[in-house]
Parts: structure tokens; C-alpha cells; sequence
């Protein structure tokens, strides 16, 4: 006889949905998912590590445009093809050929220009006393840092940043209304793109875009195209959640101040703190599959074309998995699953986990008691969230 | 040339398999299986997975 179990109901869509709230700890103390307005979200960290690897389902992403009526057009042409929503062997052929050039040993190469960067920008703002962290430091570091890896000029951050953010509207609900800003800045870049290609297919130099350009595996390379597309990924993809993670990761450090003093005094937990922010505060807040075929574990019948959310940050905070899930940078932790997993688990991790770890290593030697100090403003909760305006004062260390 | 794994960190996400399919593979139930004693002939291969392991869980030695 088997009992009925009552599973939670999340409306995740809606504007006040809060990951950071009672009803959804609620929700995951009572089942191990939820269903919501869209399709079921996965809450505890035991499920979304071994889910979120399930062949079965596939990276959701993929049909997000024509969701939306987008079916044709310079971004519908690219998204449908780029690595993020690729399957089976065409995904794979592709990330191995771009793995290499984003392994550890080669991102460590470019820690004193990254340390350079963070330098810099802290050094224009220290005898202010105040900043809008998103303009002044996050935004500026993520589009440069990107600038560095690609070898585009850092002068031209600004026209990089505002692609980026336009290329980001297509994220939206309002992508069809939006396609017109997004396909010219796409163009934009596939021109940066483009010119980078052709630069280094002539003028090969000891950097990451000539590793693509020269990959090969088994006589196999990438076209034109293919690095086109891997490159344009790079910086959309790279850019906006690198600045938007290190929005919440102030914000994280703001609110654990005891934290931000010990990193001050001990920088080398500096990569232990990004991996407790993302672990506690993640940009991506959920990570989206669809279910291939129908789809049963345990209670669960997801049918075929559902979609599937693993809530990060739920996951990440769960006491199951984390006895003691407040701020706590000399921890050993599990993973967390903010850079996803599975087959697509995000390529450029290891810059992510470089670049923050050297900004809040930077940031926390030269300052101290940093608050708030104005009207601040944030993106919801629902799938890629951070700071769009966050003033900050903060003490001269 | 010996490979092994530190199943304290590894995680099953299999970036590995693309590098060197012959060597790293996920069983039925999504859990790494490997060979550990591996010809030198895929050397170059097993050190691409070795340095693409998001987890840097694979341990290659002579």
C-alpha cells in the first residue's frame, strides 16, 4: 500500500519568488522536488548530483527561441548551434576539441594579468570611499578578463559589455520583441569574432584563441565557423555571469563580515570563499534539462518534452548535504552545481573560478566594512540573477 | 603508464570520456569506470583528460 505523497508546488516564474525563502526550504524539507509553472524543479543536493548527469535528460535550453516565436535569423541560426544546447556526438566532438585550450594549466598562465586588472580597478576607486560596484569593478574586470583571453583590445570593454548585455536580452521573455537589438549585436561580434580567426590562423601566438584555432584531435578540427561560434559563446557566455556572480558574492561577503576579515587576514581561502558564494549565492540559480524521453525515478514521471530545473542554491544550502550551510571559508564542502554538470558542465569554469578568486582576494585586502549606501536594484531570482545597481562604501584597509 | 582516479573528488560529470573514450567511461548507473594500466601510445590522450577534469581527480604516473 503506498502512501500519497503530497508534492510542493513552486510558481518560480513569478516576480517575488524568492530562492532564498521559507517556502521553498519548506517545500524541500517536505519532497525531494516540486512541480512549478514549468515542468519540476529538483530541490535537494543527493538528487541534483546524480541528475543533473542523467543522460535522459538533455540541456533545455535548446528550444528557448522558438518557445518564444523566434525561428528564424542570425541568434536562432547560432544558439541552435552552438555547444551549450548541442547533443550526443556533435556535442562531444566539439568540447573536446575546445576542452585543452580552457584547462587549469593553461588559465593559471594568465593569473598576473587578471591580478594586474584587479589592481588597476581598485586603484581608481580606494581614496573615493564609495563605488557602484557593478559599473566601477564587476562589470569592467568581467568584459576585460575576457578581453585578455581573446586578445581584443581592453579599450574597447565598453562595446564588448554592451553586445554582451544585448546578446543577453535573447535570455528574456521579451526575445522576439527584442531580436532586431539582439541579431545586429550578434553580428558585431561574429565580427570581433571573425577577425580574431583570421589573425591568428596567420599570425599564430602563445594564446587561447590560437589553441582553437590549432586544435585538432585525430586529423579532426574545428571550421571557421565552428571557432566563430565556440569564440561568440566565450564572451556571451563568459561575461554577464562573471560579472552578475561577483555582484553576489559582495553581497554574500556583506552579510558573513566576520568571513571577509578572515579572508583578509588568510588570502590564499580566497578560492574556498568563491566556491561558498557560488555554493550559498549562485547566478544561475537553476540549471535547465528536458526530458528526452518520459522520465521516471523514484516518484517522479517527468513525460518526454518536460522540463526539468535543478535549483542550485536550494541544493546547495541543503542540510542533508551540508550539516553547517552557513558562510564558512575553511570548510570542506561537497560540490556545489553552480557551474552545472554532467556533459555540459560549464567550459570555462576554470576562468570563472581564477578571475573571482583573484577579485575577492584583491577587494578584501584593500578594503573593510563595506556597506551599502544607497538605493540598490536586482534582477529576480528565476535563472540568472546579480545586481544591476549596487552602491557601495566601504572603509580604506 | 599507471592512471588513477581520487573518487574523493571525482564526480561522475565525464569530461574525461571525450578526451580518451577508450580508457574513462560512465557505467549504466552514471559512475566512472576506468582502466589503470594504460599504453603509453595514449599518453597524450589520458593527459588531455587528466587536464580537462573539472574536478582535476585523475592522477597519471609512469
Amino acid at each position: 500500500m503506498s502512501t500519497e505523497i503530497e508534492v510542493p508546488y513552486l510558481d518560480i516564474s513569478d516576480p517575488s519568488f524568492a530562492m532564498h525563502s521559507e517556502e521553498v526550504r519548506e517545500a524541500r524539507e517536505r519532497h525531494w522536488y516540486a512541480k512549478t509553472n514549468y515542468g519540476f524543479a529538483i530541490l535537494r543536493h543527493q538528487y541534483v548530483s546524480t541528475l543533473l548527469k542523467d543522460t535522459r535528460l538533455s540541456q533545455g535550453s535548446g528550444k528557448w527561441p522558438a518557445h518564444n516565436g523566434v525561428h528564424s535569423g542570425l541568434f536562432y541560426d547560432w544558439w541552435t548551434k552552438c555547444l551549450l544546447v548541442l547533443e550526443g556526438e556533435d556535442h562531444h566532438r566539439i568540447r573536446r576539441l575546445l576542452n585543452p585550450a580552457f584547462s587549469f594549466r593553461h588559465i593559471e598562465a594568465y593569473v598576473p594579468r587578471f591580478e594586474q586588472l584587479a589592481t588597476e580597478l581598485v586603484d581608481a576607486i580606494i581614496d573615493r570611499g564609495e563605488f557602484e560596484f557593478v559599473h566601477d569593478f564587476a562589470e569592467p574586470y568581467a568584459t576585460r578578463v575576457l578581453c585578455i583571453l581573446t586578445g581584443i583590445p581592453e579599450s574597447e570593454y565598453p562595446t564588448i559589455a554592451r553586445i554582451s548585455s544585448s546578446i543577453g536580452l535573447a535570455l528574456g521573455i521579451t526575445i522576439k520583441e527584442d531580436l532586431p537589438e539582439i541579431d545586429a549585436a550578434l553580428a558585431e561580434l561574429y565580427g570581433y569574432a571573425e577577425a580574431l580567426i583570421v589573425d591568428r590562423q596567420a599570425n599564430p601566438r602563445d594564446d587561447l584563441v590560437t589553441r582553437l584555432v590549432e586544435a585538432n584531435r585525430d586529423g579532426d578540427s574545428l571550421s571557421d565557423d565552428e571557432l566563430r561560434n565556440a569564440l561568440c559563446l566565450l564572451i556571451f557566455g563568459g561575461m554577464d555571469t562573471t560579472r552578475n556572480q561577483l555582484g553576489l558574492g559582495v553581497q554574500t561577503m556583506m552579510q558573513n563580515p566576520d568571513q571577509w576579515e578572515l579572508l583578509a587576514a588568510h588570502p590564499e581561502l580566497a578560492r574556498n570563499a568563491v566556491e561558498e558564494v557560488m555554493r550559498m549565492n549562485p547566478t544561475t540559480t537553476w540549471v535547465t534539462r528536458e526530458a528526452v524521453v518520459d522520465f521516471d525515478y523514484e516518484d517522479l514521471h517527468a513525460p518526454a518534452g518536460s522540463t526539468v530545473h535543478f535549483l542550485t542554491q536550494v541544493s546547495g544550502t541543503d542540510p542533508a548535504a551540508y550539516p553547517n550551510p552557513g558562510m564558512d571559508i575553511t570548510a570542506e564542502r561537497v560540490p556545489h552545481y553552480g557551474f552545472g554538470g554532467g556533459m555540459h558542465h560549464c567550459l570555462g569554469h576554470f576562468v570563472a573560478r581564477m578571475d573571482m578568486t583573484i577579485a575577492l582576494r584583491t577587494l578584501s585586502q584593500r578594503m573593510t566594512n563595506i556597506r551599502v549606501n544607497g538605493p540598490d536594484e536586482w534582477m529576480p531570482d528565476s535563472g540568472n540573477t546579480g545586481p544591476v545597481h549596487l552602491p557601495l562604501a566601504f572603509d580604506k584597509r | 603508464m599507471h592512471v588513477s582516479v581520487d573518487r574523493a573528488k571525482c564526480d561522475n560529470h565525464g569530461q574525461c570520456t571525450f578526451s580518451a573514450p577508450t580508457v574513462f567511461r560512465l557505467n549504466d548507473q552514471g559512475i566512472l569506470e576506468y582502466d589503470d594500466d594504460v599504453d603509453d601510445s595514449l599518453r597524450a590522450d589520458v593527459e588531455e583528460a587528466a587536464d580537462v577534469c573539472p574536478m582535476q581527480a585523475i592522477i597519471v604516473t609512469d
